[in-house]
């Protein structure tokens, strides 16, 4: 009870002392010239703070709806240049051609990761899409940075996938935008180590130059920046293992782009009817 | 009756401190103030809302008779009523406050009222010179003024202050 007291009668005091204190300013302000434009200034200068105060707030409040945004608008630019990929690749195919008609052999599909793990020799991430929203299993998972992984199974509003950093994931990559092709797989150590496999010794490349998907995969789309390549070793006397350092931080992930090929199921049906006639 | 004398005796500081505006001005480096003194001896009984009233009507007294710019003297003595209690348990301990008994000399030395007494006179100039000036004098002459105006200041409150005790004293 003395204690209640105590920090009522400093609360009543303070508030006694601010409101005297405002009132002595308020006489000073209007009795004195150079006080009066000296407070001015004073409360100009304290409410052009507060007021700063308060947008940063409001902007750092609004982050989360830019962010949505940029991703939004990330995943549209993806579509956008999807396209002009691909009249540029007919144009490059067929110069005769003058009649180029846009189209695209990949759809795209915006998500944010719900969750990730990063710890595991098999790590697997989840996106907040599903069936509804289109996913479908053996999609693939990208960024701008980089893959990300393939979607494993699919629920009605959430998918889950394997992350790249899974040692049982391996994507086809090449070194350059016409090199060798091979196997790209985690290094299993790293957030951002990779290994590319499989390189026949007579390409020539030098550390440093970017690796991309291939496109050969029938998940994920030619072209897409994975890292640049470093140290490379002999294997067996026969093939190059390269060392690569990724683009994609996967410590820091939040926005990603579901991507499946359109024609996947043509190529696939196409590949068993193959494995049916031998 | 021990009341009416106390404030009695304030009024008359108070009338003091507004003769010595009007007609006591030494130089433009000192500001002479027996303020602060007479707010940080107000018995210690009272509350702190009590001598932020009493301190607020002393200095629009002073400022409305003597100095022309109301407000100044009122604005710079609020932060000392404020003050008052903390400054006084900070340098006589808060035995002082247990036993209800009055700061002097006597009892607790010149130097711990000194000290007391420098602190709030500090804290008076400080917004004093501060608000006087309105950031158009340099920093050399408000420091200045400062120096000179606590240092004066003390040793006119010393005396102030006894005078008060010894008010005390005779009742």
């Amino acid at each position: 009870m003395p204690r209640e007291r105590k920090l009522s009668s400093i609360l009543i005091s303070t508030a006694i002392f601010i409101i005297l204190e405002i009132a002595a300013f308020v006489m000073l302000r209007h009795n004195g010239d150079l006080q009066n434009i000296w407070i001015a200034k004073i409360s100009h200068s304290v409410m052009g703070r507060i007021w700063g105060g308060s947008d940063n707030i409001r902007y750092y409040l609004s982050l989360k709806k830019t962010n949505d945004e940029l991703a939004q608008e990330n995943f549209e630019l993806r579509q956008a240049l999807d396209i002009y990929k691909s009249v540029a690749g007919e144009a490059r195919r067929d110069s005769l051609s003058s009649l180029i008609e846009p189209h695209s052999d990949y759809s795209f599909i915006p998500a944010t990761i719900v969750k990730i793990s990063k710890n595991k020799q098999h790590n697997y991430f989840i996106i907040n899409k599903g069936s509804e929203d289109g996913v479908r299993p053996q999609s693939g998972v990208i960024t701008q940075e980089g893959v990300i992984g393939i979607i494993d199974a699919v629920d009605k509003h959430y998918s889950y996938g394997f992350s790249l950093m899974n040692s049982g994931l391996s994507i086809s990559a090449r070194i350059g935008t016409e090199g060798a092709v091979g196997p790209l797989s985690w290094d299993g150590r790293s957030y951002s180590g990779a290994v590319l496999k499989e390189i026949p010794l007579q390409y020539k490349f030098a550390p440093g130059d970017t690796v991309w998907t291939s496109g050969y995969s029938a998940i994920f789309p030619p072209d897409i920046p994975l890292g640049v390549t470093g140290e490379a070793k002999i294997v067996n006397g026969a093939v190059n293992e390269i060392d690569v350092e990724l683009f994609e931080n996967f410590t820091a992930l939040r926005y990603v782009t579901v991507v499946e090929n359109v024609g996947r199921d043509e190529i696939l049906s196409l590949e068993s009817l193959e494995g049916e006639t031998e | 009756m021990k009341e009416s004398r106390f404030f009695l005796t304030y009024a008359m500081v108070v009338l003091v401190q507004i003769l010595i505006c009007n007609y006591l001005n030494l130089s433009l480096f000192v500001a002479l103030s027996l303020l602060p003194v007479i707010v940080l001896f107000i018995p210690i009984r009272y509350s702190t809302s009590l001598a932020l009233f009493v301190a607020f009507i002393s200095g629009l007294a002073v400022d409305y008779f003597a100095e022309g710019l109301v407000g100044l003297n009122a604005l710079a003595l609020l932060p000392v009523a404020f003050c008052r209690k903390s400054i006084i348990n900070l340098v006589f301990g808060d035995e002082i406050f247990a036993r209800k008994e009055d700061i002097s000399i006597n009892q607790h030395g010149v130097l711990k009222v000194s000290i007391a007494i420098i602190i709030a006179q500090s804290l008076f100039m400080l917004i004093y010179i501060w608000a006087d000036g309105a950031a158009t004098r340099p920093f050399w002459f408000n420091l200045t003024r400062f120096l000179m105006s606590v240092i004066i200041g003390w040793l006119l409150s010393l005396f102030v202050s006894e005078a008060l005790v010894q008010d005390r004293r005779e009742r």
